[in-house]
């Protein structure tokens, strides 16, 4: 670092060399903002524009919120967000608090039969959603579920553990065995263990799993639309299925919308996730 | 010290939760499933016990070999590709971009949030051609080439899914593999550069024998997420030109669903089950072996 | 350490048993029957998401004609969509907890199932009962009696007549008379094609708007029988005079008439070509009316849109007489459900759907019209008149298929017309779902 300040050819090549990189990034940025905001355009558009005007076109109308509103009745918005909320935030909740002890326990602890155990978790992440369908169903219905958001709450739950426990497992291997060696002959109790010092030093990796999972049951598609019957059950990915008609016919407009409606929503989480992760990152580096 | 990490209680109190919900919404209906594979029929119409048939029928039936061959080409190729360009934006993260990262870093997750319906439709919309041409088209047009009816053939349709499968998820790969390469302790590189290692072999040799337990965590859930891939060709193509673009998931669901032959396509779930199981234990073993030589 | 192959012997025990347990969960749940009738406490109607006319037709019933029964039975509608329609009436027939009313399926085969199962009402009787024998109109008794072997086991509360929708204005500058054969509809076609019109506007990407074509020309050389006749094994679809009708089809695609690329040509994109005048012949039933006769979506103008049937085929042994028709999503009622609250609620059905549908939504059904609807628009009028004068109706190519062979049809249809297979592949590979 030093040694360069008074050469200047250095870091002209280094100016050269970092090039590349701003054109990549430059196309990423394109490729990536392009079709959010054809998308934010298109919630503001008419149908005629939709079928008439070039992809690229713009609105005609840049305050049009026509779609919105039609969106925000007919596509009854509100209640499928609500639904997804109260669906998909219990589901998180259970998944990364059972998951994360989960692994502690199939890592940390030492027992025999934990591999096969792991291996038999493992297998949850291979089993394809369809296959548990017809099953789960009958489940439901004996159990006198169905017509409440409690099926999607618990497959939710359990789709997500595969992926939670495997994942967590993976990081508290990363973590040096001394730590936990360390704190039993200082004494400590293995719950206050798992609370005080296993909890922390994964707190980065919770994030980044509790941020996949929103994604992944905030999308699920084949789940919501196998347990709901009822419209003011509906979650907000079927709901976007309303604009659509039974011989096909789309309206392009409302659609967007909702989908901006959504994407916003979801972007809120994320950009919340998001600096949580950052914030545990930089207390993570304790660590090193 | 064994007293403590090896106490049972212990153990039935932080693992007991996960594995009943575990055992009884995967683990039940899985094997209740399987049962399915030596019957024949559905709901409606009842079952009727076939034995091993819907086995033999998986060999001989054309479907499920093009159907194989689609999932294992998809799987292998998104694969390689939303973890590679996944690990490549991760280290222009890391090392070109640094603090700055965060909002191209956003950014680049931003599709992941999308619903696969809108991202399907924008994929349509780019790469049409009637009656108006499709961005994509355009830029073709452009550049002096003929416009290219992209669902027309199965090659070019394989292409568009592989495309938007990446746009939505390379960005996800990247943050991933961020996480990883973040927790690489900065002294390392430091003593690394000043050994002379730089550019390429400081990649080959430290960055990525460092990041590989989570590099080989994207790999087994990647592969895991393609073989099973569903939503985003439902979506994008529905199977189309005919069964050309229709994986092992697709062709379980009509057979099950549309087509009402329930045992059959469970017997299609376990193929695909199978078909993970083996890939995963697979990438796992390797990961575990390579784990304990580091 | 252990080794593998102990490992693997430690787990044959496992295995063996999950394997038992697996064949005992479902002999468990495999239960199913059950003939008694349970009444029930609501009128639970399950509909297609995507179809909001049935059920404004029957909330407005519920408040309006049929509130007696509406009070004794009230009216409670669930919707799934379309896309997991099918299976969800699995799984709820599979738990003997259909709904008391409910859309019969995306195909006549799981009304088909349904009914073998015994878990349909027997419609026929059922009005027989109420004396309401002529409720259903003779043409939608009859395509029932088509799709479904003879019986009638649902309610027709949609009915349909599908033929050619032209553009009277361009068929005038360019001098075309209606064609009624085969041979003139290409003419016409090509003269359209010359002025630099896209001749047929068709929805390519769902498929099926193509493979009618193909089944009324079938209905048009072989006659109303041509594809009963492939369902009792008499013919083959990769029979020569078969394969001709999806030659005759390909040979459109393969002259440029669907326009470039008619496989991504989603459905409302082909009205909008047609509704602008983009295309000048539409092939698609007379639910499309809807949009015919909304303003902001025809920019040709109603009274610009002329009908014609199917043409026919020289030498051909079908008429165009015999109108291809559909009756929609037919309705169904759970047998195990049928009490007589239920029964009460049919009779007023019998009475009053036709009439309320077609006032309130314009959506002309399979019963009979008993209070006369005023101020109808022409074009509906026109293609009412029409349905009165029908005795004959046809299917559609599918109508009868399973529902493996009619995916496979719809699926294959875009590449059958863009020549990406053949004629005969096409034909082959519907054969070989049909079983």
């Amino acid at each position: 670092m030093t040694a360069t300040f008074t050469d200047r050819s250095p870091r002209f090549i280094r100016i050269v060399r970092r090039i590349p990189v701003w054109i990549i990034v430059g196309i990423l940025l394109v490729v990536v903002v392009y079709p959010l905001f054809w998308l934010l355009t298109g919630s503001l558009k008419t149908q005629e524009e939709f079928l008439n005007n070039p992809t690229w076109a713009l609105p005609e109308d840049w305050t049009n919120f026509d779609n919105y509103v039609e969106a925000w009745t007919t596509g009854n918005l509100a209640v499928y967000i609500r639904n997804s909320v109260l669906a998909v935030v219990p589901a998180l909740f259970l998944t990364i608090v059972f998951g994360v002890a989960a692994g502690f326990a199939l890592e940390v602890m030492v027992w025999k039969g934990r591999g096969p155990v792991l291996l038999a978790f493992l297998a949850g992440i291979m089993i394809p959603g369809q296959m548990i369908l017809l099953p789960l169903f009958t489940i439901y219905f004996r159990a006198g579920l169905t017509g409440t958001l409690w099926p999607l709450i618990i497959t939710y739950t359990a789709i997500g553990l595969p992926l939670t426990v495997f994942m967590m497992a993976t990081y508290f291997r990363s973590v040096p065995r001394e730590i936990f060696e360390a704190a039993t002959l200082d004494g400590a109790n293995i719950f206050r263990m798992f609370w005080t010092i296993g909890f922390p030093l994964v707190r980065n990796a919770i994030f980044t799993v509790a941020l996949v999972q929103f994604f992944f049951i905030w999308n699920d598609l084949l789940i919501a639309l196998t347990f709901t019957t009822r419209d003011d059950l509906r979650t907000i990915q079927v709901g976007l299925l309303n604009f659509t008609g039974q011989f096909g016919q789309i309206q392009y407009g409302p659609t967007f919308a909702a989908i901006a409606v959504n994407v916003i929503g979801t972007l809120a989480i994320y950009l919340f996730l998001n600096q949580r992760v950052m914030k545990g990152l930089t207390a993570g580096s304790v660590k090193g | 010290m064994n007293r403590v990490l090896g106490d049972w209680r212990a153990i039935l109190v932080l693992l007991g939760p996960a594995l009943l919900v575990y055992t009884l919404v995967m683990l039940v209906p899985i094997f209740w499933s399987l049962g399915y594979t030596v019957f024949e029929g559905n709901p409606i119409t009842g079952f009727e016990f076939v034995g091993l048939n819907n086995f033999a029928t998986l060999f001989t039936d054309p479907k499920i070999a093009d159907a194989l061959v689609f999932t294992l080409k998809y799987a292998v190729v998104l694969t390689i590709a939303q973890v590679g360009f996944g690990y490549l934006l991760a280290l222009i993260y890391v090392f070109w971009l640094r603090k700055a990262s965060s909002l191209i870093r956003t950014l680049a997750f931003f599709p992941v949030v999308l619903p696969t319906v809108a991202v399907a439709l924008l994929f349509q919309e780019l790469f049409k051609i009637a009656p108006q041409n499709g961005l994509v088209n355009d830029l073709l047009n452009l550049v002096g080439i003929q416009s290219v009816d992209w669902f027309a053939s199965p090659d070019t349709a394989f292409l568009v899914l592989i495309l938007m499968d990446l746009w939505r998820s390379m960005g996800f790969y990247a943050v991933l593999l961020y996480a990883g390469l973040v927790d690489i302790p900065d002294d390392l590189f430091e003593s690394a550069r000043l050994d002379g290692a730089s550019g390429w072999r400081l990649v080959r040799h430290i960055v990525i024998p460092l990041s590989l337990p989570v590099l080989l965590s994207s790999i087994i859930f990647s592969v895991n997420g393609t073989l099973k891939v569903f939503d985003s060709v439902l979506a994008l193509t529905n199977g189309g030109p005919g069964n050309t673009t229709t994986p092992l998931t697709l062709y379980m669901y009509q057979t099950s669903f549309t087509y009402g032959e329930y045992g059959y396509g469970s017997s299609i779930a376990l193929l695909l089950t199978i078909i993970c199981l083996l890939v995963t234990i697979f990438i796992f073993r390797s990961s575990r072996r390579d784990l304990t030589k580091g | 350490m252990t080794t593998a192959r102990n490992r693997a012997r430690r787990f044959v025990p496992l295995i063996a048993g999950l394997g038992a347990t697996a064949l005992l969960l479902t002999a468990c749940s495999g239960d199913s029957g059950g003939g008694e009738t349970t009444a029930p406490t609501d009128l639970t109607y399950l509909s297609f998401a995507e179809n909001t006319s049935i059920q404004d037709t029957l909330t407005s019933l519920s408040t309006g004609s049929c509130s007696t029964e509406n009070e004794a039975l009230p009216l409670d509608i669930t919707t799934q969509p379309q896309a997991s329609y099918d299976q969800q009436l699995q799984l709820l027939a599979g738990q003997n907890a259909l709904p008391v009313l409910f859309a019969s399926g995306n195909s006549p085969q799981v009304a088909k199932d349904l009914n073998d199962g015994g878990k349909l009402v027997d419609v026929d009787a059922a009005l027989e009962e109420l004396d309401q024998t002529d409720a259903i109109i003779p043409a939608a008794r009859s395509t029932i009696e088509a799709l479904y072997g003879g019986d009638v086991y649902v309610l027709p509360t949609e009915f349909n007549v599908e033929g050619i929708w032209y553009n009277k204005q361009l068929f005038a500058e360019n001098g075309i008379d209606e064609p009624t054969t085969w041979d003139e509809l290409t003419d016409a076609a090509a003269k359209l094609s010359a002025a630099g019109v896209t001749a047929f506007s068709a929805d390519g990407q769902d498929g099926w708007p193509l493979t009618r074509l193909v089944g009324n020309y079938l209905f048009r050389t072989i006659g109303p029988d041509a594809l009963q006749k492939v369902i009792d094994g008499e013919a083959s679809l990769t029979d020569p005079e078969y394969v001709e009708a999806a030659a005759a089809v390909a040979d459109l695609g393969k002259a440029g008439y669907f326009g470039p690329s008619v496989g991504s040509i989603d459905y409302m994109t082909a009205v909008n070509q047609f509704l602008t005048g983009e295309a000048g012949m539409f092939y698609m039933g007379s639910w499309i009316l809807a949009n015919f006769n909304d303003p902001a979506q025809n920019q040709i103008g109603a009274e610009n849109i002329g009908f014609m049937p199917f043409p026919e085929v020289e030498g051909g042994a079908g008429s165009r007489d015999q109108l291809a028709a559909n009756v929609g999503v037919p309705l169904a009622l759970s047998k195990a459900s049928y009490s007589d609250d239920v029964s009460a609620w049919l009779g007023c059905f019998a009475e009053n759907f036709g009439s309320t549908s077609l006032g309130e939504q314009g959506v002309i059904t399979g019963f009979a019209v008993n209070e006369p609807v005023e101020d109808l628009p022409p074009l509906t009028q026109a293609v009412q008149e029409r349905i009165d004068e029908t005795t004959q109706s046809v299917l559609w190519f599918e109508a009868l298929f399973n529902a493996k062979a009619a995916t496979t049809s719809q699926t294959n249809a875009s590449q059958l017309v863009t020549g990406a297979i053949t004629p005969e592949k096409f034909m082959e590979m519907v054969q070989a779902d049909l079983k």
